[in-house]
């Protein structure tokens, strides 16, 4: 008979955010063709924080109990998603024991520029040390995500135990699909929580929302809120202080750029736009990761795509449609095809 | 220009901030600090240490960005740092504590997503061996002098820092006060605020004391060769600021702490008893005679030299870019307080007037006086009084402050009259480092003789007490060596018979009238003591008098009761001429302050005095009253309204006056000090 591939997982569940999200809908389809284990481990990054609400939901639906801390952790192969987490770590005291080991990475390991985004050795070589394995890879989450790890590994040669993964272990976007409108008009927005890296800098956003849009709308603008110079044109919203159905009824563009210092390793929120019904526009490298479901573009360049569109609201519509159905390259069941190849060699058959 | 920045928003970043910018000030950046990094709980020395260096945001025209503090950055401070409008070339520079690696690439990150640019790390853990405090946000690294930085001579100046719990033994301020007996110390001692007003409320109350956060570091530097801390341990980020720009300066460093704290860093310091009571002599047989040679091994200290700030700026790629200061000759700045009158200012001018042309005398002035200083050729910068309409009550103090620092550098002598020296002008003399001459007159009311407001004489080279012209009226109110005493300081005109005529002349053509009888009152602005019933009385009774004209004399920004303007023989009126006018008089009733006392005196100018009594106030009761007991003058009480009309009609229909004048001609008098004055001041004594 055929035994089911035993796949641990091992993550800090308290991490906020896309992360938990992707990895939420990853347990949800790797569970239907592998027995899943899923290890908490208790970081140094969220200290006191409660495990995000996706993560506890899905494991609670799918009866996965959140083993923590454990001593020893074994699997045909062992998922490490987002090995940042363990950057203020200096320890990391669990065995890993598996023939294959991936690290999922999650976050970039350089920032645009080159300089590390975290001490990307540091986590490394503590899951090197206290994992016994076959094969230790890491897995990118996107072309831009990919790049950073190949960089950085080029520059830190004696890390060559690590391998990566020839497949993008991208974030299931299984978001609901909504129809395009018929009569865009120039109301633009973004969505991202109000971290400084997520915004860029104010030359920036003034292109991106200008005075001359119909609307521009802000969600997760808590940094911007009650400060004296902020445009009276924009419309503003902390994090969380209106519903994203809410938010996405008052644009019909999606303008996203952040830091120049920082990028997206994914961007689930540019995926979430395109689902909505929306145009999104994002730099290019970030749209990269896309295919063509979001518009790669320089800030100075928003105004004149957003305006092309408002003349053409056909083209609009089409192009609406057709990023929806690119994103289905990053649906479970595409993901669970990569998966299925991914598991292929560690199928055993026993008798 | 360098823009200081920090991690957080606090008190003890903001301490930082303010004593890195004085740092780097001193060593000829250019340097500012974003106001918004200014707590809300500011205390009073802080603010006057800020004022130089804070800047608006929109004012912010920075080319380097120096965030300290680094190792933890808020979001607070994310979000000053994201609003900055840096120019294309501007660079960052973070300086931190950072644990690990790890630390350093948080503090990058968290900058380069606030401002979009990555910033330059400087970490102070770095390779060297332990500093002088641990974790302390303020760069803890000094400018190291050629040579120690000490007094020549035998006198050694010595600071004693002392922990307030350790001053509530008596022995130790025993110790204290008689350390500071030796002749060949002068003793000051730093604690904090609750140390200080210990120190005060004991019997030792004249002991020179410092508070801790009273003064700058490196302005607390100037005053001492050597330092001495007492305590557990490095009493906090401003101390060890002290310390490390103690050592710079290749002053001597004692450690008397029961931890060792400060020798066990490496630190050049040398280890002293930790029993105070035997300080005293331990500094004559250890210290006192070797400190310049342990001043010249200071300065020679390879752990020193790891906190040479060259190095930093070295690493931080900036470079000193102030200006070399235009030359000019120096200059004699007088500061006149802002008193009920223009006596401060009166004062002032006749020094000023008494000194040789060619030296260059400006003063900076309240707008009371600017009008009659200008009027006799004086250049003015305009100083703000003190208003209910300012929300900080320092405000005026602040910006005056912030002129005088602009107006005086090392070089110039300031020359400040007044009873309270303000802090604007106890804090430019000590950041300047000028030699500086405070005129303090005399005859204070008991209650203002206490060591708080004599303590800030110590910052003056030279105090000169101009005197009474009554030897009871007169009192030494400090031991200070450098008090200089020199007779009365008085305007004087002499005014003939035809003089006289002349000016009544012209009055009867200003007030249309003719002249028989000329009064004038002078009773002060109404500020300090209100005289409207007695001058309402005085017009009362001349206005019954045919062919009287009768002044009121109204100083700057006196309150006027709009009752004295419905008069036909009274007239209020403001003027300079006060003396002549009072020459010129019949009749003279006049407040009692030193200048209008004396200039009535020495004119021999019969007049009834009717004293002001503020708590503020000189105590004009008694000089009036010695003049009275002499009979040179009548004096008559603010309460005695029947007395006060008894002595007009004395004067205006008896022979007072004239017995008055007879006896102010027979009167010996001291020669007046105002060549003495001038004399000392163009003479830069006690520098």
């Amino acid at each position: 008979m055929i035994t089911r591939p035993k796949i641990a997982y091992v993550l800090d569940p308290r991490f906020p955010g896309g992360t938990s999200s992707a990895v939420a809908a990853e347990l949800e389809c790797v569970s239907q063709t592998a027995r899943v284990e899923v290890h908490a481990i208790s970081t140094a990054m969220f200290p006191g924080q409660p495990v995000a609400p996706q993560l506890a939901s899905v494991l609670r639906r799918l009866n996965i109990p959140l083993i923590w801390d454990a001593a020893e952790i074994s699997g045909d192969a062992v998922i490490l998603h987002n090995p940042s987490c363990l950057k203020f770590q200096e320890t990391l005291d669990t065995t890993i024991i598996a023939k294959r080991l991936v690290v999922v990475a999650h976050e970039n390991f350089l920032r645009p520029g080159g300089a590390e985004a975290f001490d990307v050795a540091r986590c490394l070589d503590l899951i090197a040390r206290c994992s016994v394995t076959l094969e230790r890879s890491i897995a990118p989450i996107s072309p831009w995500n990919r790049k950073t790890v190949e960089q950085w590994l080029l520059a830190n040669p004696n890390h060559d135990i690590w391998s990566v993964l020839d497949w993008d272990w991208f974030n299931i976007c299984a978001f609901d699909r909504h129809p395009p409108t018929a009569f865009p008009t120039d109301r633009r927005g973004r969505h991202s929580r109000a971290g400084f890296e997520k915004f860029p800098q104010r030359d920036v956003m003034n292109l991106c929302f200008p005075q001359t849009a119909k609307q521009n709308t802000i969600l997760g603008a808590d940094n911007f809120l009650g400060e004296p110079n902020t445009p009276t044109y924009w419309t503003l919203y902390p994090f969380g202080g209106v519903s994203l159905a809410h938010f996405f009824e008052q644009i019909d563009f999606f303008v996203y750029f952040t830091a120049a210092t920082w990028r997206e390793s994914f961007g689930r929120v540019l995926a979430e736009a395109v689902a909505a019904g929306k145009i999104a526009i994002s730099d290019v490298d970030t749209a990269a990761s896309f295919d063509g479901a979001v518009i790669g573009a320089s800030p100075a360049d928003v105004t004149a795509i957003v305006k092309g569109y408002l003349t053409d609201p056909d083209r609009y519509q089409d192009d609406v449609l057709a990023g929806q159905k690119k994103l289905e390259q990053f649906s479970s069941q595409a993901f669970r095809r990569a998966f299925d190849a991914f598991l292929m060699p560690q199928t055993e058959v026993s008798t | 220009m360098i823009l200081l920045c920090s991690g957080e928003v606090s008190a003890k970043h903001f301490d930082a901030l303010l004593m890195f910018a004085a740092l780097l000030e001193s060593c000829g950046h250019n340097v500012t600090i974003d106001a918004r990094y200014m707590p809300e709980d500011v205390l009073k020395p802080q603010k006057y240490e800020a004022v130089p260096f804070l800047v608006d945001p929109e004012d912010i025209g920075a080319d380097t960005i120096l965030v300290i503090g680094a190792e933890a950055i808020s979001r607070e401070s994310q979000v000053i740092l994201r609003s900055l409008n840096l120019g294309p070339d501007a660079s960052i520079r973070a300086i931190g504590c950072f644990a690990d690696y790890q630390g350093e690439i948080n503090a990058r990150n968290k900058i380069a997503d606030a401002t979009g640019r990555d910033p330059t790390l400087h970490n102070l853990n770095g390779s060297r061996t332990p500093a002088l405090l641990e974790g302390a946000c303020t760069p803890l690294v000094t400018r190291i002098a050629a040579e120690p930085e000490q007094s020549a001579g035998k006198l050694s100046r010595v600071l004693v820092y002392v922990p307030c719990d350790d001053l509530e033994d008596q022995n130790a301020l025993n110790a204290l006060a008689a350390t500071s007996f030796s002749p060949t110390l002068e003793l000051h001692v730093l604690t904090n605020a609750k140390g200080k007003d210990l120190i005060r409320r004991s019997r030792h109350a004249e002991l020179s004391v410092f508070g801790y956060s009273e003064l700058p570091p490196a302005d607390i530097v100037n005053f001492v060769d050597v330092i001495a801390f007492f305590g557990t341990n490095v009493p906090g980020e401003r101390m060890a600021a002290l310390t490390m720009a103690a050592m710079g300066a290749g002053k001597v460093v004692i450690d008397c702490t029961t931890s060792s704290g400060f020798a066990n860093t490496g630190a050049p310091v040398i280890k002293g008893p930790e029993d105070i009571s035997v300080f005293s002599s331990y500094l004559h047989e250890v210290v006192t005679r070797n400190r310049l040679e342990i001043g010249h091994r200071t300065l020679q200290s390879t752990w020193l030299k790891q906190f040479d700030l060259t190095v930093l700026e070295r690493d931080l790629e900036i470079t000193a870019t102030s200006e070399v200061s235009t030359p000019r000759p120096s200059q004699i700045i007088f500061f006149p307080t802002n008193g009920n009158g223009l006596g401060h200012a009166q004062r002032c001018a006749l020094i000023a007037e008494a000194m040789p042309n060619e030296l260059n005398r400006r003063f900076a002035a309240f707008p009371s006086c600017i009008d009659m200083l200008e009027n006799r050729g004086f250049e003015c910068v305009p100083m703000i009084s003190r208003s209910a309409h300012h929300t900080d009550e320092y405000a005026a103090d602040l910006v005056n402050s912030l002129r005088l620092r602009n107006l005086l550098r090392a070089g110039d002598r300031l020359v400040f009259d007044g009873g309270y020296v303000f802090d604007s002008v106890y804090r430019t003399i000590l950041s300047r480092q000028l030699s500086a001459v405070w005129i303090r007159r005399g005859l204070w009311r008991p209650g203002q003789i206490n060591p708080t407001a004599l303590e800030r004489e110590r910052a003056f080279s030279q105090i000169i007490v101009p005197q009474e012209a009554f030897a009871e009226l007169n009192a030494d109110y400090s031991t200070c060596p450098r008090v200089e005493k020199v007779g009365p300081i008085v305007r004087q005109t002499t005014m003939t018979n035809e003089d006289r005529q002349n000016l009544r002349d012209r009055l009867s053509v200003e007030f249309d009238q003719t002249v028989d009888t000329l009064a004038v009152t002078m009773l002060g602005g109404g500020v300090a003591s209100d005289r409207t019933s007695q001058t309402q009385l005085l017009c009362s009774l001349f206005e019954q008098r045919p062919n009287c004209l009768h002044l009121i004399v109204a100083w700057p920004n006196a309150r006027i009761s709009s009752g004295l303007y419905g008069w036909k023989n009274s007239h209020v009126v403001q003027t300079s001429q006060t003396l002549a006018l009072c020459q010129a008089a019949d009749l003279t009733v006049s407040a009692v302050g030193y200048n209008s006392f004396h200039e009535l005196l020495y004119a021999q100018v019969p007049a009834i005095l009717i004293p002001q009594s503020a708590p503020y106030l000189d105590d004009q009761e008694r000089r009036a009253r010695a003049a009275a007991d002499r009979g040179l003058a009548a004096l008559v009480a603010e309460t005695d309204l029947l007395t006060l009309e008894r002595e007009v009609f004395a004067f205006l229909e008896g022979d007072k006056a004239e017995n008055l004048r007879k006896a102010l001609g027979d009167e010996v008098l001291p020669a007046l000090g105002n060549q003495a004055a001038a004399k000392l001041i163009a003479q830069g004594g006690g520098q």
